[in-house]
């Protein structure tokens, strides 16, 4: 797809799109980072200003204690730890129950396959406070810590999801790939694991991006589940019970230095895979 | 141009050779098929079966009682009034004031407007009281909405409005993302992932952060704008004054989930093979054609899937709504909370869980109908 070598002025045109999209999904964030680096008085000081300045003599000046203190916080630094550990777990769980069963919806045939997507899907369709005190009974019943809690009941938001859109994904795959496979006589499962995945590379990585990333940021169940078990908070919620060493309420900067930080580690995370969002199905594997 | 492999195989082929190749005969083959999907399923569905049938049994039970929540109160089983009573809306005319001695219709001295009865005297007060939701003139006569929990309805209907609205203009600029980023050009790598950032700040606190940004002072980061370009007087109150509250809502959840989009329609753009392309190109089909002959058809079944799931967060939207309108405004879902954390009725939340999970369903379906998805 290069279209845009052969003409400069669509080129033009295509980096100014660019630079438009990347200020529109990036300055709510700059904006974080810019409160983040500043005191309390520089964060009510009107009008707001673009880079942190003293409320007199209006000179640019960076308050890095929103940082300090949230490293010195224990529970911070603990919190990522869990989510880390949560959200990793998480997203391996489903993704592995999620394609085992996307292959068969989406490239087996059996009976009963429609009211298997759709009993999937019912999983998350109820809004997350209602089902928080059946959850919790569960929770109890089964004699689950907090951490293993966590990972179980976030399959119900991320489980539906990573076997939708993998079963869709597994659909569109071509069959011969795998009647090929099959008649150099590997087995269906062999087929599954060193065909089929390697090809649904995009969708994995992309459903497993999104999934620890909702895992990463989920704060109900978190809050309910580590209310007991302290030591388990992740992040969003060690967020909520910032108390704040400068401020006198909500401190604001703290937070917004902790959304920078937590933030941070999921861009990597992002920049190591994302090469394989655009892989998977060659043309020549078809052909093959 | 689409190859056989694109779709699902008719009963014919399957005969002639389905996925798996057998010499023995059909039935063996199918059997042997069925026993291996039904053992894939099995992680999912004892996932399922062990965090989803209780809770969400439970949900609907409860729902059809008068049960609360955290309490000793004794549970009776109430039947459809939870429902009855959240869904219950009717539409009246208001009769005009008359005037005692002219029999005319009184009219407003300061304003000049049409006085009517107060809505009071109209809507029902039984089995339950109904208060006005709204009204509206039509062909000269005046109307009033009222119903059983006026909250409630407003509820739903600010979350229609929320959904119809963020879901469109995320997919319009999930698309639009998706296609600059599939294109190749230097930094693509680097793109991507600051594609994902407003997906990755934290939920809560980029309501905060939002909150923040809309105060009604030059505190804020909007007001310090529309001031400089010259609207408004640097003291715009976003999140209480009714008119704007849904659009910044709407504004920050496009913000925060069109990267979800972007990236789902940005897998399925990979399912799309080249070669497709390449011939449209030899056929003299211009871009915007090879966009709409190509592109489109083909990715509907991605994109169907990704409507599904954003159309559900949407339908279920809780945080911005209870961050940053508080109890201003409710939607359903933080109507849902509200009934049950404040006002403890377990029963009627159950009841509104179970309204979310219905309008979810028919919006699941309509999408997979509408956009011709497969699902056997």
């Amino acid at each position: 797809m290069n279209k845009f070598r052969e003409n400069p002025v669509k080129r033009t045109l295509f980096y100014l799109v660019l630079i438009i999209i990347v200020i529109y999904l990036l300055f709510p964030f700059y904006w974080a980072f810019n409160s983040s680096l500043k005191s309390e008085s520089q964060l009510s000081m009107t009008p707001a200003t673009f880079v942190p300045r003293d409320p007199q003599t209006k000179e640019v000046d960076f308050f890095w204690k929103n940082y300090k203190a949230i490293f010195a916080n224990g529970s911070f630094i603990r919190g990522i730890y869990n989510s880390t550990i949560v959200a990793t777990c998480t997203t391996l769980l489903a993704l592995l129950a999620g394609s085992f069963a996307a292959f068969a919806l989406g490239k087996l045939r059996f009976r009963g396959k429609t009211p298997s997507l759709y009993i999937i899907l019912a999983m998350t369709m109820f809004p997350q406070v209602t089902v928080l005190t059946g959850l919790y009974a569960v929770i109890n019943a089964l004699n689950m810590d907090a951490i293993l809690s966590m990972i179980i009941t976030y399959m119900l938001f991320t489980l539906p999801f990573t076997t939708w859109v993998l079963t869709s994904f597994f659909r569109e795959l071509p069959i011969e790939i795998m009647q090929s496979a099959q008649v150099d006589g590997a087995t269906p499962f062999q087929t599954f694991r060193m065909i089929l995945l390697p090809l649904t590379a995009p969708a994995l990585v992309t459903t497993g991006l999104l999934s620890f990333i909702a895992a990463w940021n989920e704060y109900l169940f978190a809050l309910t589940f580590t209310s007991i078990d302290i030591k388990a908070r992740t992040i969003p919620v060690a967020i909520s019970y910032f108390s704040g060493q400068f401020a006198r309420q909500e401190p604001f900067g703290e937070i917004m230095a902790a959304a920078v930080v937590v933030t941070i580690p999921v861009v990597l995370l992002v920049l190591i895979f994302q090469r394989r969002i655009v892989a998977g199905l060659t043309a020549g594997a078809v052909k093959g | 141009m689409r190859g056989p492999s694109l779709r699902r195989p008719s009963y014919i082929e399957i005969c002639k050779g389905g996925i798996f190749v057998s010499k023995k005969g059909m039935s063996d083959l199918a059997k042997q098929e069925e026993k291996l999907a039904l053992k894939l399923l099995i992680p999912a569905f004892l996932i399922l079966i062990i965090i989803a049938v209780y809770p969400l049994g439970q949900v609907f039970y409860a729902s059809f009682t008068d049960k609360k929540f955290a309490g000793t109160e004794e549970t009776n089983f109430v039947g459809f009034k939870n429902y009855d009573k959240l869904l219950s809306f009717t539409i009246k005319e208001l009769p005009p004031k008359i005037d005692d001695e002219t029999g005319k219709q009184v009219v407003d001295q300061e304003t000049g407007k049409k006085v009517y009865k107060s809505p009071i005297y109209v809507l029902p007060r039984k089995p339950y009281l109904y208060r006005p939701i709204n009204t509206f003139k039509l062909f000269g006569n005046k109307y009033v909405i009222g119903s059983a929990d006026s909250k409630f309805i407003s509820s739903l209907w600010n979350t229609m409005v929320f959904t119809v609205c963020s879901v469109l203009l995320e997919t319009l600029l999930g698309l639009l993302v998706a296609l600059v980023v599939n294109s190749e050009f230097k930094g693509r790598g680097a793109m991507r992932a600051v594609m994902l950032v407003p997906w990755a700040v934290i939920t809560v606190v980029s309501a905060k952060m939002w909150e923040w940004m809309f105060e009604p002072s030059r505190i804020g980061l909007m007001n310090t704008i529309f001031e400089k370009i010259g609207l408004g007087n640097g003291n715009i109150a976003f999140l209480s004054m009714s008119k704007f509250q849904l659009p910044s809502l709407i504004a920050v959840d496009v913000w925060k989930t069109t990267p979800f989009m972007a990236l789902l329609i940005l897998a399925g753009l990979q399912l799309i093979p080249n070669e497709l392309y390449e011939a449209a190109r030899v056929d003299g089909a211009n871009k915007v054609k090879q966009f709409f002959s190509i592109t489109l058809p083909l990715l509907k079944p991605s994109l169907a899937v990704a409507l599904i799931f954003r159309t559900l967060d949407a339908l279920r939207v809780f945080d911005v709504f209870q961050v940053m309108l508080a109890q201003k405004r409710y939607s359903m879902a933080s109507y849902n909370y509200f009934q049950l954390i404040s006002a403890r009725n377990m029963g009627k939340a159950s009841a509104v869980g179970v309204i979310i999970f219905i309008l979810i369903f028919v919006f699941a379906v309509m999408y997979i109908r509408v956009l011709g998805v497969e699902t056997e």
